[in-house]
């Protein structure tokens, strides 16, 4: 499996991507582009997979049925923006200047973060960051102001765990990374992580009434779980302005308080949009109307 | 098919070689050790962040390993690739050099824009000078009184003066230069273009060039053949290798060279080049005399650096 890959890899990268960096005199990202070729082959073969995963299960035990999924279209788009590597190699392109600078900085201080041969252990570093980031986008308003993109959704499915917007993803990529750097994941380990974080929070997202039972609930972010934490009247109100944060470890939702198991399967999306608030169908207005909240 | 066969079994008996080759995987945090006799990879060791060059030490004792993103070199027994020792604080060493007198150790960083230049019997800075985007390869002039580095993102190649440790000049040469090499007899500087398909022939006195030789696409990286004549060129692009007289300053000859050659290594009986495949993580065996691939060894990701312990004189 891994040989075909590589395979796949190589082929692709030496048979349309170098070509074309060739072309327009781009050579010198050539490293780059074949980590982003990996990325991409990666992020396509994750999506055909849970689609085949998740996708017969929506249709099997839906919590929700709709006469049409013209909402949902836009959150595909999100997805393959995200899931394809567009996004991280925009982002991976703003950020490396900062990130090359602060590196060495930190490296001529004389620290140099020990790499540890253990997956999980980045795991858990990354999610316990990602549950911290994520309560802070619902208790900041200038930050929920982005977040509320990803919370308007009303026809959730597993499509909709990348709709976020553009800002907002920059912000989670730059605090990612950072996390990252400071402890040291080596790049296939930070990748491995990332895909399986990636593949849990889209299940969590799709449409499906299925809860992994007490102590499943409580190991895993399960769907039931998740829409709570999407959940009109639920997901975004309270002392800490919503409940169930995590990505992947209800855990740190359990240590901190914001933990919420009501074993019911809510609708989703955010108080105003009942009395009328518009937070924009397409991608664009979406971009677009998050900035107007913000200021 | 048994004559074919037969040939396959005596070109793998004849590319047997002695001691090891050392291979940097770039992409993984790696090293790999692979037995020249039966090349096979026997062992795989974490090495540091970001290992991408390597080369021996004067006393030819020690393999230095370049870690980028470790601040770090490492030093190897270059006979068994046991780790002997490691250099601190050496900032974002991409690629590595001493000078020909041994007075100057020159360390550069690609990332981070500078050249540092180091007293090599204790790795203490000297003086730290910044440059224009991407510096990549270096080369010394053969008094050891210069020392020139290719600016990758700039198209330029710089020329340092090691005595006042400033910089002398700065030249426009092709798109993203890459590798540098100085030909024997000390006259010119040969450069692979990594953004075209030349080698920029320059007389660094006169600081011009003098000829392109055309090669392939993403001329790359060189390494001597040993007989103080000819060099060969991987280019990564092209998926091939070339050999060019450097007396003469023409390809004399063309090699396959698939999964995107990048450095190499000549055996000491001169007959078989090992190269990185980057794409295809796999070191790549080269027969100089049937022009055929006679192997190839499953390495790491984005494999860069590569040693052979028995290796063809650097001439």
């Amino acid at each position: 499996m891994t040989e075909w890959f590589n395979a796949w890899h190589q082929w692709l990268f030496e048979q349309v991507v170098q070509p074309a960096l060739y072309r327009f005199g781009w050579m010198s990202f050539d490293e780059m582009a074949y980590d982003w070729t990996h990325l991409f082959l990666l992020g396509a073969l994750e999506l055909v997979a849970l689609w085949i995963v998740i996708r017969p299960l929506e249709l099997w035990l839906p919590v929700e049925r709709w006469e049409d999924r013209k909402a949902t279209r836009v959150d595909v788009f999100y997805t393959l923006l995200a899931r394809l590597g567009i996004l991280p190699i925009f982002f991976f392109i703003v950020l490396t200047p900062a990130f090359d600078w602060v590196n060495a900085e930190i490296r001529l201080a004389g620290i140099i973060p020990p790499s540890f041969d253990n997956l999980f252990l980045y795991l858990v570093i990354l999610d316990f960051a990602d549950y911290w980031r994520h309560r802070w986008e619902h208790r900041f308003n200038i930050w929920w102001a982005l977040h509320a993109v990803h919370h308007s959704q009303r026809q959730m499915t597993f499509w909709t765990d990348e709709r976020e917007h553009l800002l907002g993803q920059l912000i989670a990529a730059a605090g990612r990374a950072a996390v990252g750097l400071a402890v040291g994941a080596p790049p296939a380990a930070f990748l491995t992580v990332t895909l399986v974080t990636g593949a849990i929070e889209s299940f969590s997202h799709a449409n499906v009434k299925l809860s992994f039972g007490w102590l499943g609930d409580r190991l895993i972010v399960s769907p039931l779980f998740h829409r709570v934490h999407h959940a009109i009247g639920i997901g975004h109100t309270g002392r800490v302005m919503g409940c169930n944060f995590a990505s992947v470890l209800p855990v740190w939702d359990i240590l901190f308080g914001t933990a919420n198991f009501t074993h019911a399967f809510l609708p989703t999306g955010i108080d105003d949009q009942l009395t009328g608030r518009d937070y924009g169908e397409g991608f664009w207005k979406q971009q677009a109307l998050a900035f107007r909240r913000m200021f | 098919m048994h004559y074919f066969c037969f040939g396959l079994l005596l070109s793998f008996s004849l590319a047997a070689a002695p001691g090891i080759a050392i291979v940097l995987n770039s992409g993984d945090e790696t090293l790999s050790l692979i037995d020249a006799n039966t090349q096979r990879e026997t062992k795989r060791v974490a090495i540091g962040k970001e290992p991408h060059h390597l080369m021996a030490t004067p006393d030819d004792k020690f393999i230095i390993i370049a870690n980028a993103a470790s601040n770090e070199l490492v030093f190897l027994d270059r006979t068994t690739g046991e780790i002997k020792n490691k250099v601190k604080n050496i900032s974002d060493p991409y690629q590595i050099g001493y000078s020909p007198d041994k007075k100057w150790f020159v360390s550069v960083s690609l990332r981070l824009n500078r050249v540092d230049i180091y007293k090599p019997d204790n790795f203490q800075i000297v003086k730290r000078l910044s440059l224009p985007k991407a510096p990549s390869h270096l080369a010394y002039s053969p008094d050891s009184k210069t020392v020139f580095i290719t600016l990758q993102d700039t198209n330029q190649l710089a020329a340092i003066d090691l005595e006042t440790q400033t910089i002398a000049w700065k030249l426009p040469i092709g798109k993203q230069p890459a590798g540098i090499l100085m030909t024997p007899d000390g006259k010119y500087l040969l450069i692979g273009i990594l953004g075209e398909n030349y080698v920029d022939v320059i007389d660094w006195r006169a600081k011009k060039r003098v000829k392109k030789i055309f090669t392939g696409k993403g001329a790359h990286n060189f390494v001597r053949l040993g007989d103080g004549k000819h060099v060969f060129l991987s280019n990564r692009a092209e998926n091939t290798i070339s050999k060019i007289n450097m007396e003469t300053l023409e390809v004399v000859d063309s090699y396959p060279a698939p999964g995107g050659p990048d450095c190499m290594d000549v055996t000491s009986d001169q007959r078989y080049l090992w190269m990185t495949s980057r794409w295809a993580r796999k070191v790549s065996i080269l027969d100089l005399q049937t022009k055929t691939i006679v192997k190839q060894i499953p390495v790491g990701r984005s494999p860069h650096g590569i040693y052979l312990s028995s290796h063809a004189p650097r001439k």
